[in-house]
């Protein structure tokens, strides 16, 4: 890792940590000034573009790069859409659009669009925290033709989802909504591959977390006179989760050192797979060693493992990328299996 | 937290290479029918020719110094050339232990001479080894060994019984976990040290134990009085035990933890090809994923070994899932064969399915069990 990012990390570390409780993922999902606060402090130190090109004031970095620093966001559950913003505005930086000031999130799905004029319509699904931004980016096709699209209006017909998820989301019903700027996707962008990225890195933040958390808990709570962590049953449970999370990992830092993200179509497919199937276990193992206190709102378990659970499934869950790397071996190689894994 | 990571280590254009080279050196030697792919061929297929073989091309020892008849190339190097062996199938049980861990231990803690009368055999494939660790009443819990090494005026009589040596009955050497002191009362890891046996000697007796398929790869040697010379002792008096720990991260960390079985997977998905197609994508997806991520965890092992790390947690987290994977493996074909019943797979591929199926129980036994693993694992998460 580069002496760069190694600064902007301990940076990154050091604010958030100065700033996140578990207070403040209460009510996370209402128009939250503590949440505003935060994030002013994360944009001070130029967060939110360190993967924009310096014509727009950005850091230049490149995006697999910042990787670990969305990872470690993460890993201290800033209920803010910090790895929604990073990415939003590296394409819209990439697709020569001017990244707005402040939070901005994205659609993962866009619906029905269609566009006369500079006037939209249609529907989006499940946004993220349109509570804290009033500013979307979407991808659409128009005419055959994939567009990146980029919206503000404080006055936009949202639904709020249930609360299922821990960051909110929102259904958006697009209706002769005026659009500031719209281009021409940049081919080299790949909206879904980078979103299953970005959700893999967040997961692998989160696990971390996850992990830390059953040690901490194991080690103090006493039952049967001794410590949970002196059960074999219970040591055995939680190497189970370090397993997992260092799988996930190692699937991650093959995707951190790529030079050309677009050329590892297959790397993405396998890290989305082995995060998700590490998600899985370790919301099972993690919930199962804590007992009931993880299970209740004021302890902070529960606000990782459903992030997990939300995360897991956005991008294309692990049957749908397991459907994907399959197919390209069976039917788009005409290779055999140990040629095609050492390619 | 950095016991968990894995950095990613790209394969360079020379590895690619020498991979190009072994797999044809393989593709000829299965066009002369001078092996018959088989699974779990690190532990069952033993053929001294192809090992002599092996060695003759520079491939056995290959990371050893020049000195010793070695090539020094690197771990990475080595750990290509075993990728292409396993994934073939090929007979390489004879020389296994002596490539993977007894050489490199010599190297390590051996004197002058012992590295110059045994390794250079070794890398000519003519020097094979078996492991001395488990015996009837020591298994998981090694340190408890009760094979006494006792020193005399010319050397040492070894006596005890050692158990699970795969080839022991076709190796020239075995290295054996020995007591030489009592265990104190604070730390039993001491007084165990670690000697280089000529299983030639007198009053060796090796047994062979059929296991449950009913072949013989596995033994129990009996040292009855054994004199050693002064020279047997490898390494250290006293310092078996973390010689030991240092070996079975070698042990542990290779490729053989998750392509023991790869030529079953090959040779089904060769046959299948075009039902998989239809009705298979997802499964082949799910293997491809949880292998590629293995083979480069494996592979960044391979990297910390070469500088001279101790990824003996590594270890454990790629056999832990290496050995899950296996069985997962094995498991997802035979649910397969709803599609096309068991009795229709050509007879080779029923025949190495089967062999799958009665090897898999030993992959999570042998080299640590996974409950030994995982506690490795638990004691580097400081929860024990």
């Amino acid at each position: 890792m580069n002496e760069e990012i190694q600064i902007i990390l301990e940076t990154t570390e050091k604010v958030l940590q100065k700033n996140i409780n578990h207070q403040l993922r209460q009510n996370i999902d209402q128009k939250n000034d503590d949440l505003i606060n935060v994030w002013n402090e994360v944009e001070e130190i130029g967060l939110p573009k360190i993967v924009v090109k310096e014509k727009f004031d950005g850091f230049n970095l490149e995006f697999a790069s910042v990787l670990p620093i969305i990872q470690l966001s993460n890993s201290l559950g800033a209920p803010i859409p910090l790895s929604e913003t990073i990415l939003c505005n590296y394409i819209l930086s990439e697709c020569d659009i001017n990244p707005p000031e402040g939070m901005i999130t994205f659609a993962n799905v866009a619906k029905n669009i269609k566009i006369s004029g500079n006037e939209l319509s249609g529907e989006l699904i499940s946004v993220p925290y349109l509570n804290l931004t009033d500013k979307i980016m979407f991808i659409t096709k128009i005419d055959g033709v994939e567009k990146v699209v980029f919206l503000q209006n404080s006055n936009l017909d949202i639904e709020q989802k249930k609360n299922f998820l821990a960051e909110p989301r929102f259904n958006v019903n697009l209706k002769n909504n005026n659009i500031i700027e719209i281009k021409t996707l940049n081919p080299k962008i790949n909206f879904n591959y980078l979103g299953a990225i970005l959700r893999s890195a967040q997961m692998i933040g989160s696990m971390e977390k996850i992990l830390n958390l059953s040690i901490d808990y194991c080690s103090q709570r006493k039952q049967f006179g001794r410590p949970l962590s002196k059960f074999q049953a219970i040591q055995h449970q939680i190497s189970e989760m370090a397993v997992e999370l260092s799988a996930s990992s190692a699937a991650l830092s093959t995707i951190a050192s790529s030079e050309d993200l677009s050329k590892n179509i297959y790397d993405i497919a396998i890290l989305k797979i082995r995060t998700g199937i590490a998600a899985g276990k370790i919301i099972a193992i993690s919930h199962q060693v804590h007992g009931a206190i993880g299970f209740t709102k004021e302890y902070e378990l529960a606000y990782f493992t459903k992030n997990l659970n939300s995360w897991r499934n956005d991008f294309g869950n692990e049957s749908y990328w397991e459907e994907f790397l399959g197919k390209d071996f069976l039917e788009n190689s005409n290779k055999n299996l140990w040629e095609y894994l050492t390619y | 937290m950095s016991k968990f990571n894995f950095p990613f280590i790209s394969e360079t254009k020379e590895l690619s290479n020498l991979r190009k080279e072994v797999r044809k050196f393989i593709s000829e030697a299965l066009i002369n029918k001078e092996f018959e792919p088989a699974a779990d061929g690190w532990v069952f297929s033993a053929n001294p020719n192809f090992s002599k073989k092996l060695g003759s091309k520079g491939w056995l020892g290959m990371s050893f110094p020049k000195k010793y008849g070695g090539n020094e190339k690197t771990t990475l190097e080595r750990y290509i050339v075993t990728e292409e062996l396993l994934a073939s199938g090929a007979p390489v049980a004879a020389h296994w232990i002596a490539d993977r861990q007894s050489g490199s231990q010599i190297l390590r803690y051996g004197t002058e001479e012992q590295k110059q009368s045994i390794i250079p055999k070794i890398t000519s494939g003519e020097c094979f080894f078996a492991i001395g660790m488990s015996e009837p009443d020591s298994g998981s819990d090694l340190a408890s060994v009760k094979t006494k090494a006792t020193k005399t005026d010319d050397g040492w009589i070894l006596e005890g019984r050692k158990i699970w040596s795969t080839g022991a009955h076709l190796s020239n050497y075995m290295i054996v976990l020995a007591r030489t002191s009592p265990a104190s009362e604070k730390n039993r890891h001491e007084g165990l040290s670690q000697f280089l046996v000529d299983l030639s000697l007198p009053n060796i007796g090796i047994k062979g134990i059929p296991d449950m398929s009913g072949q013989r790869h596995f033994n129990e040697t009996l040292f009855d009085k054994v004199k050693l010379p002064k020279d047997a002792l490898l390494g250290r008096e006293g310092k078996g035990w973390e010689q030991v720990v240092g070996e079975l991260a070698l042990e542990r960390s290779g490729p053989e933890r998750f392509l023991s079985h790869f030529c079953l997977l090959e040779n089904f998905i060769n046959q299948f090809r075009h039902v998989l197609v239809k009705s298979g994508s997802q499964l082949i997806g799910r293997l491809i994923a949880e292998l590629q991520t293995l083979r480069r965890m494996s592979f960044s092992v391979a990297s910390m070994l070469q500088n001279g790390e101790s990824p003996e947690t590594q270890a454990a987290f790629v056999k832990e899932l290496g050995n899950r994977f296996e069985k997962m493996m094995i498991e997802s074909l035979r649910e397969f064969s709803n599609i096309i019943p068991l009795y229709e797979w050509p007879k080779q591929l029923q025949n190495l399915f089967e062999d799958a199926t009665l090897r898999i129980p030993s992959n999570s036994l042998r080299g640590g069990t996974t409950e030994i693993m995982r506690g490795i694992i638990a004691r580097q998460l400081g929860l024990r």
